[in-house]
C-alpha cells in the first residue's frame, strides 16, 4: 500500500496524487494516442463512439452521480446537440465555432427547462425529464424547416477550410473526439475540486444543510443541469457528425436508458466510471455479436436479445455492485494492496445514522 | 442591541402550536442554552432562526435587523452557522470536502472561472484550505481529514459538524443538541470545545441542550420552553431552582 506524505495544501488540490498515478496515466495518453496505428478502421470508428458516450456521460454524471438529481430525458440533449450542430453547419458557420455554439445551445435549452422542472426531485423528476425528451422528438418531428421531419438532415462534413483539412477521415475523427473527451473530462475534474462541485455534492447529500451553509439551491442545481445539458450537447454534435445523417428515430427513450445505464453500470459518483460505462455500451454489441456465434441458434436468432440483455446487466449491476465497474475495480485494486490481510468487511457500509427528520 | 431578538413568535403545526409568541434576546458573546422536556419546541426555535420554517407571526432580529423573511441560503451570510440534532453531514464525502463545503459562502470564484481552475480559484482554494486546517487543529480532527463520514463513529461526525459550522467564521453557531449519542466522557470534551468557540473564536454559543450537568458547567444563561411556550430565563442555577420548570420536568407535587 501506498502512504503519501503530504507537505503542502497543493498536493490536496494536484490531479495526481503521487508519481506513480502521472506514470500510469501517461502510458494511457500514450496508448490512445498511437491506437490508430495498430487498431483496424472498424474499431477506431467504435472507439470514436465510445469517447463520444463518454463526453455525454460526463454530462449524465454531473447530474446523476456528483448533484443526484435523475434524468431520463438526455437523448433529447444528444437531439439538440446534434440538430443545432447541423442547422448551424447548413448555415455556413465554420466547424470550429459550430461546436462550441450548439454545446451553449444546449446549455441554454438546459437552464430554461431546469428551472420548472428542478422544483421536483427524485421520480417526479425523472418522469418529467421523460416527457421533455418525448416533446423534443415531437417538435424534431413537426419542424421540417430546421430539422427535415421524418425526412430527417444530412450533417455536412466537418472540416477546417483554412487548412483544407477534413476531420470526418477515421483518424482525424478520432483524434477530434479523443481531444475534446480530455477538454471536456479537464473541466469536469476542475468543476468538481473547486466551490461549484462541491456545491453539487453538497445538494446531493443533504439538500438541508446545504442550504445553511449557503448554497442556493435552485440556482445551483439549475447551473448542474444546464453544464450538464451542455456537455450532452457537444456530444450530440459529435455524434451527429458519426451519425452522418439525422432522423427522428435517432434520439428515442432507448437512448436516454442507454446513457443512464452507461453511468450506473461505469459506477455513479465517479469520473472513472463513465470511461468504463462508455466502453461497456460501445462495445457490449460486439460482444453479443460474437456470443450469438457460439449460442444455439434457437436464442442466437431471438428478436430483443439485445435489449433484454441491457436490461439483465442493469438488474445485475443494481443488486451486486450498486458502486459499478469502477466500485468493483476499487475492491480488485485494495485486494491485492493488502494481501493476505484483506478482509471481506473492508467495504462494508454501515447503515446510515438516522437523519433530522425531512422539513419539507 | 442584542445580537439576536426574538419577539412574540409563533408557530403551529396543524393543531399542534410548536411555538407560541416566544421571546428572548441573546447578547453578544454569551453560551445561551434553550432547555425543555421533548416537543417542547425547542428544535422548532432552531429551524425558525435559520429560516427553514416561516415565522407565523412575530420577528426576528439579527443584530438589530429584522431577519424574518430573508431566505434561508442568505442566513449563513450573516453569520449564523448551525448543527443538526442526528446530523446532517455529507456522508459521501470526506471530511475535509464537508469542511471545505462549509467554506462556501466565502467563495468570490464564479462557475467559469472554477471551470478553467483560473489562479484566482487556486488562489481562493489554498486560503480555504488553510483556514479549515485551522479549525481542524481547534476539534483535533487531523486523524480523520480524508476519511469518509458513512464510516466515522457517531461522536466523531458530531465533531465534524460543529467543524462544519465553524469554517462559515460565524458571530453565532445554533448547536442543536451536541451531546445527544456521546459518552460522558466525550460530553466532557464538548464542554471544552464549547467554551473554546466561545472564547478563543469568539462566536456566540446558542444551544439547545438535554444534560443539565453540560449546561449549568457551560451557560451563561439558560431559557427553559415547555409546550412552545417561555417558562422562564436566567442563570443555569435560578433555572434549576425555579417552581415552573421543576413542574415541566417532574409534574406536580400531589
Amino acid at each position: 500500500m501506498r502512504f503519501v506524505q503530504k507537505t503542502s495544501y497543493d498536493q490536496d488540490i494536484r490531479f495526481f496524487e503521487h508519481r506513480g498515478q502521472v506514470f500510469w496515466y501517461g502510458l494511457l495518453a500514450l496508448a490512445v494516442l498511437i491506437a490508430p496505428l495498430f487498431i483496424e478502421r472498424f474499431y477506431l470508428g467504435e472507439l470514436s463512439l465510445v469517447f463520444i458516450y463518454a463526453i455525454a456521460g460526463i454530462g449524465l454524471m454531473l447530474l446523476v452521480g456528483y448533484t443526484g438529481l435523475v434524468s431520463l430525458g438526455h437523448a433529447a440533449f444528444l437531439a439538440i446537440g446534434a440538430y443545432s450542430q447541423a442547422w448551424l453547419m447548413n448555415q455556413g458557420v465554420p466547424f470550429p465555432l459550430t461546436l462550441p455554439l450548439s454545446g451553449f445551445i444546449t446549455a441554454a435549452v438546459g437552464a430554461l427547462v431546469g428551472i420548472p422542472a428542478l422544483r421536483m426531485t427524485g421520480i417526479y423528476l425523472a418522469v418529467a425529464t421523460l416527457a421533455f425528451a418525448i416533446i423534443v422528438e415531437q417538435v424534431i418531428i413537426h419542424w421540417p424547416a430546421v430539422t427535415g421531419g421524418f425526412t430527417g438532415m444530412v450533417v455536412p462534413r466537418a472540416r477546417i477550410e483554412l487548412i483544407n483539412l477534413d476531420l470526418q477521415q477515421p483518424i482525424a475523427f478520432y483524434y477530434l473526439c479523443l481531444a475534446i473527451l480530455v477538454g471536456c473530462l479537464l473541466i469536469a475534474m476542475n468543476l468538481l475540486r473547486s466551490p461549484t462541485g462541491r456545491a453539487f455534492r453538497a445538494i446531493r447529500d443533504s439538500e438541508i444543510s446545504a442550504q445553511s451553509l449557503g448554497i442556493h439551491l435552485s440556482s445551483t442545481k439549475t447551473l448542474a443541469f444546464a453544464l450538464s445539458a451542455g456537455f450532452t450537447g457537444v456530444a450530440g454534435s459529435l455524434f451527429a457528425h458519426k451519425l452522418g445523417y439525422l432522423a427522428p428515430d435517432s434520439f428515442t427513450i432507448q437512448t436516454s436508458i442507454l446513457l443512464l445505464l452507461m453511468v450506473v453500470v461505469g459506477g455513479v459518483g465517479s469520473l472513472h466510471g463513465i470511461i468504463y460505462g462508455a466502453l461497456f455500451i460501445g462495445f457490449l454489441p460486439q460482444m453479443l455479436a460474437v456470443a450469438r456465434d457460439l449460442l444455439p441458434v434457437g436464442i442466437a436468432q431471438m428478436p430483443g436479445l439485445e435489449p433484454a440483455l441491457f436490461g439483465l446487466i442493469l438488474i445485475l449491476v443494481l443488486i451486486y455492485e450498486p458502486l459499478g465497474i469502477y466500485g468493483r475495480w476499487l475492491k480488485i485494486r485494495s485486494y491485492f494492496e493488502q494481501f493476505p490481510l484483506y478482509r471481506r468487511a473492508t467495504h462494508k457500509r454501515q447503515k446510515s445514522y438516522l437523519r433530522t427528520e425531512r422539513l419539507r | 442591541m442584542s445580537l439576536l431578538a426574538m419577539n412574540d413568535v409563533s408557530l403551529s403545526f396543524g393543531g399542534v402550536k410548536a411555538v407560541q409568541d416566544v421571546s428572548f434576546s441573546v447578547e453578544k458573546g454569551e453560551v445561551f442554552s434553550i432547555i425543555g422536556p421533548n416537543g417542547a419546541g425547542k428544535s422548532t426555535l432552531f429551524n425558525l432562526i435559520s429560516r427553514l420554517y416561516d415565522c407565523e407571526s412575530g420577528q426576528i432580529f439579527w443584530q438589530g435587523e429584522e431577519i424574518t423573511s430573508v431566505p434561508s441560503h442568505r442566513i449563513a451570510e450573516l453569520g449564523i452557522a448551525r448543527t443538526f440534532q442526528n446530523t446532517e453531514l455529507f456522508e459521501h464525502e470526506t471530511v475535509l470536502r464537508n469542511l471545505l463545503i462549509g467554506k462556501h459562502i466565502h467563495r468570490r470564484s464564479n462557475a467559469v472561472a472554477d471551470m478553467f481552475f483560473l489562479p484566482s480559484v487556486r488562489r481562493q482554494e489554498l486560503v480555504f484550505r488553510k483556514e479549515v486546517e485551522d479549525v481542524i487543529d481547534l476539534l483535533n480532527l487531523q486523524h480523520y481529514r480524508d476519511q469518509v463520514i458513512a464510516n466515522l463513529p457517531y461522536g466523531v461526525r458530531k465533531m465534524v459538524e460543529v467543524a462544519r459550522a465553524l469554517c462559515i467564521q460565524p458571530k453565532a453557531v445554533l448547536l442543536d443538541e451536541p451531546s445527544s449519542g456521546l459518552n460522558p466522557e466525550e460530553t466532557e470534551d464538548v464542554s471544552f470545545w464549547i467554551e473554546d468557540i466561545n472564547e478563543e473564536l469568539g462566536a456566540t454559543v446558542i444551544m439547545v441542550e438535554h444534560d443539565m450537568k453540560l449546561v449549568s458547567q457551560v451557560s451563561d444563561r439558560v431559557l427553559a420552553l415547555a409546550d412552545g411556550q417561555v417558562l422562564a430565563t436566567g442563570t443555569p442555577p435560578e433555572i434549576q431552582q425555579h417552581p415552573e420548570v421543576l413542574r415541566a420536568y417532574l409534574g406536580d407535587a400531589e
